[in-house]
């Protein structure tokens, strides 16, 4: 325990090295509500305008789950960069066990998408109105592990691909795949339109309703905003899918770091 | 990566937001302002390769090199420029084929200003460079500029919506070189029903205006940081 506690540290504090790249990201995800999802309020349809009433509000936990989509990815950076430059071994030398450090990985990366999420949560809570107890602390969990599913998908990625160019392509395809597939931007009645016109295919449709990003997504507008009705199946999704990827991505840094 | 993201834009986000949107034809629309939206961000590239150069060692190469400091200014905005339009130019021409229509007359002159927009983009990102100094204050700096400037524009909505969503947000669009440079595509696309652009002579002109100033103060900037080492 002592052991994933200092790896903790080390993370974080590799983390707030770059406050100011924070402080950077918090303003670009900033501008995407309070520019575009303001503009985007004047320009939907009045069929989705039944749906969603406001896009400023529909987005706003869309735009908390990217965040810590993006701030939780950035684990599998450095831990591809410290594979490049061979700081592995030092890792590796460490008086932990495997198991240890690699569940230390995947907390840390977790945590620092719950701690750059934090003002983003924030925001959506004063101007939707914040949640019961209950629901703050289901959100909170749900978020906590969708964030170590996150970490641990970016560092199976990490682990598996060889160069920065490898790791930069890899996620770009992970990223845009799980972010437009998803309910995060529109709500998921308009993809399984899509879908049922034959203009999507049905395998990306299946992808959007499965997608732990849409089901935070919705778990969150559910609470704050009454629809989507909640469903446990938004909060399974996230737990199935964090799973996976934890137990994926110790795995693979246990076997392939040590092979490398 | 770049073009996975324009792919995924077009084929993903543009087509799903567009069915959420009550402008007409909202995908052409959006297609063509990722187009500019790809080209500024490929342009800006060259801020980066100044800091690699620096560091490398490169930079005192080129001042040794027998060309005036105007010269290698300018020639670097405009390999700039020239650098990213050939990286978007399959892009772009994705987006031709997505849109459709096309006026050859007016494309023509779409096209001279697309050329202008992303030889001034580079000669922006060499003066901020150049006076940032520091690669992670660029890369902060240059994000946030993209993230307000690119939102502050008619690459993703019309102008008129922008207005009226909040007029401060309008104005800083009407002067944005974004909005100049995605309006004349649109107009030379032939999607200028959507865009109701009354005259083409002022996006065009405000793209001939922000390639001269960020060219000019580019090379007076660049001149005056460089000399003794004053860039590192």
């Amino acid at each position: 325990m002592k052991a994933i506690l200092h790896i903790l540290e080390h993370d974080l504090r590799n983390f707030f090295r770059y406050k100011w790249w924070l402080v950077g990201l918090i303003s670009m995800n900033l501008a995407d509500l309070f520019i575009m999802a303001i503009v985007y309020n004047r320009m939907i349809s009045s069929d989705v305008a039944k749906q969603i009433t406001s896009y400023f509000n529909f987005f706003a936990p869309g735009l908390t789950v990217t965040g810590l989509f993006a701030s939780a990815f950035m684990i599998g950076r450095e831990i591809n960069m410290e594979r490049r430059r061979e700081i592995h071994h030092y890792m590796l030398s460490l008086p932990m066990t495997r198991l240890e450090l690699a569940i230390g990985r995947v907390l840390s990366g977790g945590l620092r998408g719950m701690i750059y999420m934090s003002p983003l949560l924030l925001t959506c809570f004063v101007f939707l109105g914040f949640p019961t107890v209950a629901q703050l602390l289901i959100i909170l969990i749900v978020l906590f592990f969708l964030a170590i599913g996150i970490s641990g998908l970016s560092i199976a990625i990490a682990v598996s691909t060889s160069s920065l160019e490898k790791f930069i392509t890899a996620r770009g395809l992970v990223y845009y795949t799980l972010f437009f597939c998803s309910s995060v931007f529109y709500p998921l009645s308009l993809i399984q339109d899509l879908g049922r016109e034959g203009k999507f295919p049905a395998i990306l449709v299946n992808l959007a309703e499965i997608n732990p990003l849409s089901n935070a997504s919705d778990m969150i507008r559910s609470f704050l905003l009454g629809t989507p009705p909640f469903s446990p199946n938004m909060i399974l999704s996230v737990i199935v899918f964090s799973t996976i990827f934890t137990l994926v991505a110790a795995f693979a840094y246990i076997e392939i770091i040590e092979r490398t | 990566m770049r073009a996975i993201w324009f792919v995924s834009q077009i084929a993903l986000f543009g087509l799903i937001a567009s069915r959420m949107m009550s402008v007409p034809n909202y995908f052409q629309y959006y297609v063509a302002g990722l187009s500019v939206m790809t080209l500024y961000s490929a342009a800006i590239f060259i801020g980066f390769d100044i800091y690699e150069e620096a560091e490398h060692g490169v930079f005192e190469y080129l001042l040794s090199l027998p060309v005036s400091r105007r010269q290698l200014v300018l020639g670097r905005s405009i390999g700039g420029g020239l650098r990213s339009f050939i990286y978007v130019g399959p892009l772009i021409g994705v987006s031709l084929y997505v849109i459709g229509a096309i006026n050859p007359l007016n494309f023509l002159v779409a096209l001279f200003a697309l050329f202008l927009f992303s030889f001034g983009v580079s000669g922006m990102s060499i003066t901020i460079a150049v006076m940032i100094k520091s690669s992670d204050r660029f890369d902060i700096f240059m994000g946030v500029l993209d993230a307000l400037i690119v939102r502050l524009s008619t690459a993703m909505y019309p102008l008129a919506i922008v207005q009226s969503a909040n007029p401060l947000y309008g104005g800083v669009a009407s002067f944005n070189p974004i909005t100049f440079a995605a309006d004349l595509f649109r107009w030379g696309t032939g999607l200028e029903t959507i865009i109701t652009l009354d005259n083409p002579l002022i996006p065009l002109l405000g793209v001939i205006a922000f390639f001269a100033v960020f060219t000019f103060v580019g090379v007076i900037i660049y001149e005056k940081h460089i000399e003794g080492g004053g860039w590192q």
